[in-house]
């Protein structure tokens, strides 16, 4: 088969999406399929058996000294001063410049080859109406739909100045008009399609679940000595949905006095947490790591007890799954796609409801104080990781979806 | 000097210049108290020119709107207490906003449907200056970025 995979950010490095690719394109190419991905920056590593093709973007919304020197006058190109314009406002218009660009892109990759499928990565923009026309079967993957973000932002007080600022940022009314266009949608888990369903109106029919795999080749058990009374928390504390508040909080109910380590993204993309930990007085029992390679992050779950994931909501949720695949018990809330992540309450990991930190801090306080149900929960949660998410699996599932939407476009 | 950094300035001056000359011509120069109307323009001409005008200004007006409303009407889970700092007066502001919309909007369609000068001429001004504005900026950041290194670098 010949798939075209479009991803509008495609490093792995720059959060879920570039991750989904990467694992998709490469186990798609072990199957054996001719794999081609259409990708906008920051650029995703060489894969073989992956043909990358790349896609510019000034990242105007983000990078304030937007002339570069080589291209003075790029941004005054129309797609480009669209975007900057647009960012200028707090409108997001990457998503809909990238599927315009992969549109040309595409027109320009027809003359040479052709393609079984095209399968975008949760960007849905309006030129993917445009790519529509060429008569190729077009599948998307939702993560989640983004009114999850909004709704979850707008849990937390803040201005009618940074309300407004979310609902211009984020493209609802483009990715709902156009997921209904797709031929078929794939998601990551049964709650994502319920609340695709919910906010974009996409039949359940129309939608097929293909769960995330793990790559159990990087996220194993090491055996090390762990640190007592240690936490591990991974993901983007800005992130609201995250439920890093109410983390915060159970820290302070706890009966033991625990350590928290936050992977995020680094210092600069902290603004709003650490106001809150001072509040808490947590200072001296939180440690930000920054951005570290992952076999830091494998030796950091090593040498923990118990890994926390408090989210609000989860499309999927991968440090979960990671966590869990090296044998490290997990706390999770039940928001989102989480319960079908983890699993059964205590026995491949712990269930608690979202927003409430008194749960939280029980659960803990339970974990810390039976270092054999640590242990039991963390063999079965590894054990549920390896023989549920695969991305081998999850290629082999897409697969069937891709024959699926080729077939109905034949109409066989 | 760079050629770029010509066209940077280039880009400021004539951008400049336009918009001072709109603004002179379309409001200064003109009486717009004696010719309130466009009352001798034929009328396939005055929609010809006005349809543009008006999408683009209904768009914006409507986008104004739905901000507002979304803000108004969205339903979410209450913030743990703890985080809760001061009132939030966020929803009384967006009532504010749909209303201050919704006016426009009405004024502007009777405007519109009356040929009235201003109800084109704001809208007109607003979105011209806008796009003169960018390019003024592009402009600036064309002459301000450093297009070399320094010699000790």
């Amino acid at each position: 088969m010949k798939i075209c995979l479009l991803s509008y950010r495609g490093n792995p490095y720059c959060g879920g999406q570039g991750i989904y690719l990467m694992y998709v394109a490469r186990e798609l190419a072990k199957l054996g399929h001719e794999v081609h991905a259409i990708v906008g920056p920051p650029y995703p590593f060489p894969i073989e058996g992956v043909t990358y093709h790349y896609i510019d973007n000034h990242n105007y919304f983000n990078i304030k000294d937007f002339v570069k020197p080589h291209k003075p006058f790029a941004t005054l190109e129309p797609l480009n001063f669209y975007e900057f314009t647009a960012s200028k406002f707090g409108i997001f218009p990457e998503i809909e410049s990238f599927s315009i660009r992969a549109y040309c892109k595409l027109k320009e990759l027809l003359k040479t080859h052709s393609f079984d499928i095209i399968h975008d990565n949760q960007c849905l923009g309006y030129g993917f109406l445009l790519i529509k026309q060429f008569g190729i079967p077009f599948v998307s993957t939702i993560h989640h739909p983004l009114t999850i973000d909004r709704s979850t932002w707008f849990e937390y007080p803040s201005s009618f100045f940074l309300k407004t600022k979310r609902i211009l940022y984020y493209p609802l009314v483009m990715q709902k008009y156009v997921a209904n266009k797709m031929d078929l949608i794939i998601t990551v888990s049964h709650d994502s399609a319920r609340e695709i369903y919910k906010a974009f109106g996409v039949p359940l029919e129309k939608q097929r679940v293909v769960y995330n795999g793990m790559d159990s080749s990087i996220f194993y058990p090491i055996k090390t000595k762990k640190r007592p009374n240690s936490l591990i928390f991974v993901g983007n504390v800005e992130d609201r949905k995250k439920g890093v508040i109410y983390m915060l909080k159970a820290l302070t109910l706890t009966k033991h006095k625990v350590h928290l380590t936050i992977v995020d993204g680094g210092a600069p993309n902290r603004n709003y947490v650490p106001k809150w930990i001072d509040k808490f007085q947590l200072n001296d029992r939180i440690t930000f790591t920054g951005k570290i390679p992952l076999d830091k992050l494998v030796k950091l779950y090593a040498e923990t007890q118990i890994a926390l994931c408090p989210s609000l909501y989860e499309g999927f949720g991968f440090p979960a799954a990671e966590a869990m695949a090296c044998e490290l018990p997990v706390i999770a809330a039940t928001g989102g796609a989480l319960p079908e992540v983890v699993g059964q309450h205590n026995k491949t990991g712990i269930l608690v409801p979202p927003r409430d930190p008194y749960a939280l801090a029980q659960a803990i306080d339970y974990l810390i104080e039976n270092p054999g149900v640590r242990e039991r929960i963390g063999k079965a949660a590894r054990t549920r990781v390896l023989e549920t998410f695969t991305w081998e699996n999850a290629a082999k599932q897409m697969v069937k979806v891709y024959q699926e939407a080729i077939d109905a476009y034949r109409g066989l | 000097m760079p050629r770029a950094k010509i066209y940077g300035f280039l880009a400021v001056i004539i951008s400049a210049l336009l918009g001072i000359a709109f603004v002179y011509y379309a409001f200064i120069r003109f009486d717009m108290y004696s010719s309130l109307h466009f009352s001798s323009i034929d009328t396939g001409a005055y929609w010809a020119v006005t349809t543009p005008i008006a999408i683009v200004t209904l768009f914006i007006l409507a986008t104004g709107f739905w901000v507002g409303y979304t803000i108004l009407t969205i339903k979410v889970a209450p913030p743990m207490p703890e985080i809760v700092e001061k009132k939030d007066n966020s929803k009384f502001k967006a009532f504010l906003l749909c209303l201050v919309t919704a006016a426009l909007a009405a004024w502007f369609v009777y405007g519109l449907l009356n040929h009235y000068y201003l109800a084109i001429a704001i809208p007109a001004a607003c979105i011209t200056l806008v796009i003169l504005g960018m390019v003024f900026w592009v402009g600036i950041a064309i002459i301000t970025t450093r297009s070399t290194l320094k010699k000790d670098k």
